[in-house]
């Protein structure tokens, strides 16, 4: 399915609630790490009505790494 | 004095400073609003909700260290104690360094009750929800964070107990944010030289001192364990982890065990922070889980952030301001108390007998030049020992009657900054804004009326007054 911070089809079902219920969903992004579930506020979870400034429109790739990999040991 | 969160939350009660929230919740977006609304409050209580929809059974606990009286509740004071007096409390026990450690057998251990190591999926055993609304993820937002030197596998002292924020980005995948400056930066880099995977505990739900201490910046070679046990007055129990050779806090309410894959970054963030800002996306490491364990019933202690104040800033607080204290007082003893509490002590207020004149701004100087103020603190107001710089009535007044702007108002141009500040720029550089609002002493000139008003001998009547007013209340 389609992640609603990304848009690439590379989102899933993560879980269901743990009692049984059915009270919610979960969904998961494997390439921009968001979830969300099916019971939050549209704007979180509707891509159209996300605030721009928090979609994620850049390349994984490309982000920052704050703690560089070290080069391996001799 | 509290082996564990239950023994807190029970005197939290006790004090009228815990309610519990019964109505059926959605965890979205009612666990955020619970958790802003008890932060405001005056004195604002710990709150349990155990009605969370599609969580039947599972408790949340949040704004646990939400409030003063709260942080006097876990230093064993009254929980109207003044937060001067609850930083020399706090400035006394620290120097009871190092206390004791109490191992307890692994298969006794509370924290062993019910142990999962097959098909996990956190979301079955964790009430995770999304802390605020532009957040990635759910994030554990007040664990105490367990990581060993690869280097010193043995080395009980530089075993590392701190707090990171981590987003839960699977059923059994957590992203760990580590800076470049953080401990477990260090333990990580010297595992993944050797390309190996890092053992890692993540303890929720601790006694309270120890997940002050897990906030605190110590030093790398002294043991946040060890600091607990003095605090806390009593020794800390810890066990053996289950999939590793880590000490893990045995009265913990869970204990999530794994591993930090070596040499690999995913995409992290953004989450809002303690400057009351997002932070943006970034690769960070990425830890995979073996075991879950938890104590019966247990109950899910997390932190709600926003914009400050909220938890983070009274559990950040007096423990920002206690290593600026010691630093000042090696050089200089006139140094009284330090109120480092605003954002990790980007404004910091000393108040310091100003033994000559000028010699409050050498103290500026000095606190401009500790290894935390060079960086954090970078408006700096001094007033005089018997100011109470926790007081800001007291300090507004010190600056509206002492201050002479020409002469007591200085600006340091292109210093250190912290990048996090929004006002760094570059970011790493700053300025260095100074005012003295100590009264001038001699050879500097005086000011024209300053003869003080004496203070009259009125603290036993304050007791009494207080009585009588509660007695007016029973009526
Ligand atoms: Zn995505």
């Amino acid at each position: 399915m389609k992640c609603v911070r990304c848009l690439k089809d590379t989102a899933g079902l993560l879980t269901k609630a743990p009692d049984g219920s059915g009270a919610w969903e979960m969904y998961a992004c494997s390439r921009c790490n968001f979830t969300w579930r099916n019971t939050e506020e549209d704007d979180v979870i509707k891509p159209e009505l996300r605030e721009k400034s928090f979609q994620f429109t850049q390349e994984p790739e490309d982000l920052q790494i704050l703690v560089p990999i070290p080069a391996l040991r001799k | 004095m509290f082996r564990d969160l239950r023994e807190f939350l029970a005197k939290l009660e006790e004090n009228g400073q815990l309610v519990r929230i019964k109505d059926s919740i959605y965890p979205e977006p009612t666990i955020r609003e619970i958790g802003r609304a008890a932060t405001d409050l005056p004195n604002g209580p710990a709150v349990i909700m155990d009605n969370i929809k599609g969580m039947k059974d599972m408790k949340v606990a949040l704004n646990v260290h939400g409030s003063w009286a709260n942080i006097a509740l876990m230093m064993g004071l009254d929980k109207n104690t003044t937060v001067q007096d609850q930083f020399f409390n706090f400035l006394e026990a620290w120097d009871k360094y190092p206390g004791e450690i109490k191992n307890i057998d692994s298969a006794k251990a509370p924290c062993h009750e019910v142990i999962v190591k097959d098909n996990i999926n956190l979301f079955e055993h964790i009430p995770l929800f999304r802390i605020n609304k532009w957040d990635a993820a759910c994030f554990l937002s007040k664990a105490c964070v367990i990581t060993k030197d690869p280097d010193e596998p043995d080395n009980f002292d530089t075993q590392n107990v701190g707090t990171y924020r981590m987003q839960v980005i699977g059923k059994d995948q957590i992203c760990i944010q580590a800076l470049g400056f953080h401990d477990i930066a260090r333990h990580i880099t010297h595992a993944e030289e050797q390309n190996k995977p890092l053992p890692i505990a993540i303890a929720l739900g601790n006694d309270p001192v120890l997940t002050f201490m897990a906030s605190t910046p110590v030093n790398y070679d002294l043991s946040e364990y060890k600091y607990a046990a003095a605090i806390n007055g009593i020794p800390m129990e810890l066990t053996k982890a289950l999939t590793c050779n880590l000490d893990i806090p045995a009265n913990a309410e869970f204990v999530i065990e794994g591993e930090v894959q070596p040499r690999v970054r995913v995409p992290e963030g953004p989450f809002g922070e303690f400057p009351g800002t997002y932070s943006g996306m970034r690769l960070q490491s990425v830890i995979k889980v073996k075991s879950i364990s938890y104590r019966k019933n247990p109950i899910f202690e997390n932190l709600f952030m926003g914009r400050p104040w909220t938890e983070i800033d009274y559990l950040m607080g007096l423990n920002t301001c206690v290593p600026l204290y010691k630093q000042l007082k090696e050089t200089m003893p006139e140094v009284h108390s330090v109120n480092a509490m605003y954002q990790h002590g980007l404004t910091t207020i000393v108040s310091t007998r100003n033994r000559f004149g000028g010699y409050a701004k050498s103290v500026a100087f000095r606190v401009a030049s500790t290894p935390h103020g060079i960086s954090y603190c970078k408006n700096i107001i001094l007033v005089d020992e018997d100011v109470d710089p926790f007081n800001l009535e007291q300090v507004m007044w010190s600056l509206s009657t002492r201050v002479r702007a020409e002469k007591d108002v200085i600006v340091i141009q292109n210093t250190p900054g912290m990048p996090l500040d929004a006002t760094s720029y570059p970011a790493g550089m700053g300025n260095k804004f100074i005012v003295d609002a100590t009264m001038p002493t001699a050879p500097d000139g005086l000011l024209r009326d300053s003869k003080l008003i004496d203070n009259p001998n009125s603290k036993p009547f304050e007791k009494v007054i207080a009585d009588l007013q509660k007695a007016a209340l029973g009526k």
